[in-house]
């Protein structure tokens, strides 16, 4: 039958495996790993900010003055360019008819000049030969008088097609501004960011959503700030800041304050989503720092740190927030 | 005195094997069934403890447990960066989406987005593929458990059993597509809804439309912080509510115990077990030194002494109490290893060895008290009656 | 021979009396009795004489309510009852009439229980236990459990046990009265060629008349006195 020690032995196998299964269904879960380290602040005291790069002459989105069809693009993305040139052209074929129809109005007015000076040298000879004659009854009163106003009726004629060739100049030079109109040129040297138009499309002098060129001088990037309303009060120009490349935390670099912008906005999303979401407001402040400490792109997003005294250690006077105020 | 104690419980096959049995049975219970308890209410803050990393969870001050998401502010992840002694602040999505099976069906998944860039809060257990994936578009890591089950692909041939969601695979999520990039394993979570892992982005892209859409910030602290002293000060300065690890689990397994019947069913098995067990083997102890009584005359007439008697009970008591408790504890061991690849939630803590090893106690001291007053209080006169 | 001298136990006016429910029923009513070493003395009567109360006194098991009983000089009695167990357990041998083997153990194992309770070593007592069966007849069967014994053979263990610390004084309890009238024979004769010597007094209650001519003197006792104790020579 069942020797003695069976039970105890049992037992005893029983309290080792439920010792192991102790231990072993109580291995604390493995941590999962960062897959990049996340920046953190070297400050001990700072606000933390979403910036964005973008460029020194801030972001240009180009526009055009007149609607119309594309019908050259002159410059490629990224692309180098000088204040003046030439970015895009727009159908001026409409334009340029004008223009033939102006010029032929201007030769036309000035042939009617011709016409006119010639008729008033007409009438004034037929004025000096009457007037010639010293016996005033060889001459009827009446002929005197018909070939002076004749003559006072050329002259006017000769103003009136000189001022029609004025005007027609005038309309001639407009045609051809409406013409140089249709090219856009470069409003600063700097670089071509994005190009968002293509011959054929249609370019819109509305401001539309997207821009149809965006140009900056990307000689000096600028990092453009978000600090929320509600840290907004612990912000100091003095502080200082540091931009984190988000994805490596290896690259980092110092900033300096440019300006801030003084108008507190509403928030755009600096932080991926193209939509208006929040309805909170943020002060933006604007940085720059040297281009050569991190391989940064425009538009691309940073994690920033600026120097701020502790939300709890600043205006000793007033309460601190959650503490005096809420208890009593 | 010890040998003839022993030999004198082991010589009664029938009852020393009852008594065994009855605290084996006691033991078991009491083991296995808060075990289970214990197992289905870890589930409701697995979510948490899977994710090791952060040293505090930030939220809504009027979450109540980690299901119950109330979304903040995109900036208030930068309010909470900005306070002192936090190393990091990280984004995090959950929310329930709705995931479209390719035979047309719907599933409800639980959606957690990561930071895009640390992709801080991931699986802890990758088996397929790697974190890192989640970088390529549309990508997501599905749980191993959705996987297999819930999010499998119905069969080729017609009623077979449906096949496993693989890497490379597409699944819809709120009509937008997303690619199966990796597989992890999490520990079950208490609805067993399969997880998707994703980047917040995406996870926001993918979620309907909401003026608000951060879930938690987990925050890490400085090295040397006072954490309770930083959840305080991150609550004073954002208005949030903060709370370390340890304290955002209590407060869900709290929320579970006050609002669900289950400690209450649980409890009654256990007291139920409690009850019989200690009925079983106390009355067969009983019954025991009962019948043993005119030997225990005999010894005390031969001039045993009433302390080493109770020290031979006490030595019976001690032996079944510790056999019985060793057998429940490994039947539970082994209920446990046979159930650790089903849905059956079962969790072992140290804890529950303490704790059923003081209600088999108290079951024997129970049975020995019992006995030891009855055979103190034996005359050894009766042993001259026939 | 008779070492009528030293008293092994020495009564005096022993009165004991049981509380049934408000009833007192005199046990013992005074008893004078004086046993002797190497002497086996036996007491007799009906049942319910009170022989069974006068060995329990004697034994220490029962406390008398007047009247000293002295065994070796000394009343368990004024002891404190660590000192009577002792007393007991070193001095006193027992046979039982239901024999009283603790079933769970073989027979070496229960005849060195009164060894062990006075404290020696399970290896040496078993030892002795088992020189001890071999002078009873039954040294092959030490390693028998009671139920595989027959009656004599449990008794021959039981005597074996009351032996085994060589205790001065022998109890028994109607050793004969379970067995035949050979066997109880056989167990008789044991006790009288092993275990009595000068050095011992043996003292059995029984009132099985085929075996009083083993004793020494006889006790005849009835309604709590002993009427008279007569010498087995004298025959009644």
């Amino acid at each position: 039958m069942l020797p003695k020690y069976t039970l105890p032995a049992l037992a005893a196998l029983g309290f080792a495996f439920g010792v192991f299964s102790v231990i072993r269904g109580n291995q604390p879960i493995p941590i999962a790993q960062p897959v990049a380290e996340p920046a953190n602040s070297p400050f001990p005291s700072f606000i933390a900010g979403a910036g964005i790069v973008e460029a020194k002459s801030q972001n240009i989105s180009v526009g055009t003055p007149l609607s119309g069809i594309i019908q050259q693009v002159t410059v490629k993305v990224g692309d180098k360019i000088k204040a003046g040139d030439i970015l895009f052209r727009i159908d001026d074929r409409e334009a340029l008819a004008e223009l033939g129809v102006r010029k032929a109005n201007l030769a036309k007015a000035k042939a009617a000049v011709g016409e006119a000076e010639a008729s008033v040298n007409d009438t004034r000879n037929m004025l000096e030969l009457i007037e010639a004659v010293t016996d005033r009854r060889a001459i009827s009163k009446e002929d005197l008088d018909r070939r002076r106003n004749a003559h006072t009726i050329a002259k006017a004629r000769l103003e009136s097609a000189r001022a029609q060739v004025l005007q027609n100049e005038a309309e001639l030079a407009a045609t051809q501004t409406t013409l140089d109109r249709l090219v856009v040129h470069a409003p600063v040297a700097g670089e071509v960011l994005q190009v968002n138009i293509r011959p054929g499309e249609f370019a819109p002098a509305s401001a539309g959503n997207t821009p149809l060129m965006v140009l900056g001088n990307l000689d000096q990037l600028h990092i453009r700030v978000d600090i929320d309303e509600n840290d907004a009060w612990r912000f100091r120009k003095e502080g200082r800041a540091v931009a984190y490349l988000r994805g490596n935390r290896n690259f980092k670099t110092d900033l300096k304050l440019v300006w801030v912008e003084p108008y507190v906005i509403p928030k755009r999303s600096l932080t991926g989503d193209s939509t208006e979401r929040v309805d909170t407001r943020v002060l933006q402040a604007l940085y720059s720092f040297d281009r050569a400490s991190m391989p940064a792109y425009v538009g691309q997003q940073m994690d920033v740190f600026i120097e701020a005294p502790d939300a709890s250690a600043t205006l000793p006077s007033m309460p601190k927030p959650g503490t005096a105020e809420t208890r009593s | 005195m010890n040998h003839i104690a022993l030999k004198m419980l082991m010589g009664d096959r029938g009852k020393y094997l009852g008594i065994i049995m009855g605290l084996t049975f006691a033991s078991l219970i009491m083991t296995q069934q808060p075990a289970i308890f214990v197992g289905l209410m870890s589930r409701s803050f697995s979510f948490i403890s899977d994710l090791g990393l952060p040293d505090i969870w930030v939220m809504d001050p009027k979450v109540q447990f980690i299901d119950d998401v109330k979304p903040l502010q995109d900036t208030k992840l930068y309010r909470v960066r900005g306070v002192a002694g936090v190393k990091w602040a990280m984004p995090l999505y959950k929310g329930l989406l709705k995931a479209r099976m390719a035979d047309g069906t719907f599933q409800t998944c639980n959606v957690i987005g990561l930071d895009d860039a640390t992709l801080i809060g991931g699986p802890p257990v990758m088996l397929e593929g790697k974190l890192e994936d989640l970088r390529r578009s549309d990508g997501v890591i599905v749980d191993i458990d959705g996987a297999i089950d819930k999010l499998a692909k119905p069969s080729k041939i017609k009623g077979g059993k449906p096949e496993p969601l693989k890497i490379g695979d597409t699944l819809e999520l709120n009509d937008k597509r997303a690619i199966v990039v990796g597989i992890a394993k999490t520990t079950k979570t208490f609805q067993s809804q399969p997880v998707i892992y994703t980047t917040y982005s995406r996870a926001v892209r993918f979620a309907p439309r909401e003026r608000k859409m951060l879930s938690f910030v987990l925050v890490k602290a400085m090295p040397g912080e006072n954490i309770p002293l930083l959840t305080r000060r991150i609550t004073e300065s954002t208005g949030l509510a903060a709370y370390t690890q340890q304290e955002f689990k209590d407060l869900t397994w709290g929320y579970f115990m006050k609002n669900t019947g289950i400690p209450i069913n649980f409890g009654i098995s256990v007291t139920l077990g409690f009850i019989v067990g200690a009925a079983i083997a106390g009355q067969t102890f009983y019954n025991f030194t009962l019948e043993n009584l005119r030997q225990f005359g005999v010894l005390k007439a031969m001039g045993t002494s009433n302390w080493t008697l109770l020290r031979m009970i006490l030595l019976q008591a001690i032996l079944v109490g510790l056999i019985g408790y060793g057998l429940g504890v490994g039947l539970t061991a082994l209920f446990g290893y046979a159930m650790r690849n089903t849905i059956m939630a079962f969790k072992f803590p140290w804890q529950l060895l303490v704790f059923s090893g003081f209600g088999v106690t108290l079951i024997c001291v129970f049975a020995a008290l019992i006995s030891i007053r009855k055979v103190i209080k034996l005359e050894p006169a009766i042993v001259f009656k026939g | 021979m008779n070492g009528q001298s030293t008293a092994a136990v020495r009564c005096k006016s022993v009165v004991k009396t049981y509380d049934t429910g408000g009833d007192k029923v005199v046990a013992l009513g005074g008893i004078d009795l004086e046993i002797h070493m190497g002497e086996l003395m036996m007491l007799v009567g009906p049942s319910g004489c009170g022989k069974t109360t006068l060995i329990s006194v004697i034994a220490g098991i029962l406390d008398q309510d007047s009247g000293s009983c002295e065994v070796f000089g000394e009343d368990m009695l004024h002891m404190r009852s660590n000192q009577k167990l002792k007393f007991r357990a070193r001095n006193i041998g027992f046979v039982f009439q239901a024999y009283n083997l603790l079933p769970s153990l073989n027979a070496v194992e229960n005849v060195s229980v009164p060894l062990i309770i006075n404290g020696v070593k399970r290896q040496t007592a078993e030892y002795r236990a088992a020189k001890v069966l071999e002078q009873v007849g039954l040294g092959a069967r030490g390693k028998s459990l009671p139920s595989q014994l027959s009656g004599g053979q449990q008794q021959r263990v039981a005597i074996a046990r009351a032996l085994v610390h060589d205790p001065k004084l022998i109890v028994c309890d109607e050793p004969t009265s379970a067995l035949d009238h050979e066997t109880g024979h056989t167990v008789m004769e044991l006790l009288k060629d092993v275990a009595l010597h000068d050095d011992r007094a043996l003292v059995i209650v029984t009132h099985d008349s085929r075996i009083f001519g083993f004793a020494d003197r006889i006790a005849r006792m009835d309604d709590g006195h002993i009427d008279k104790v007569v010498d087995s020579s004298d025959k009644l």
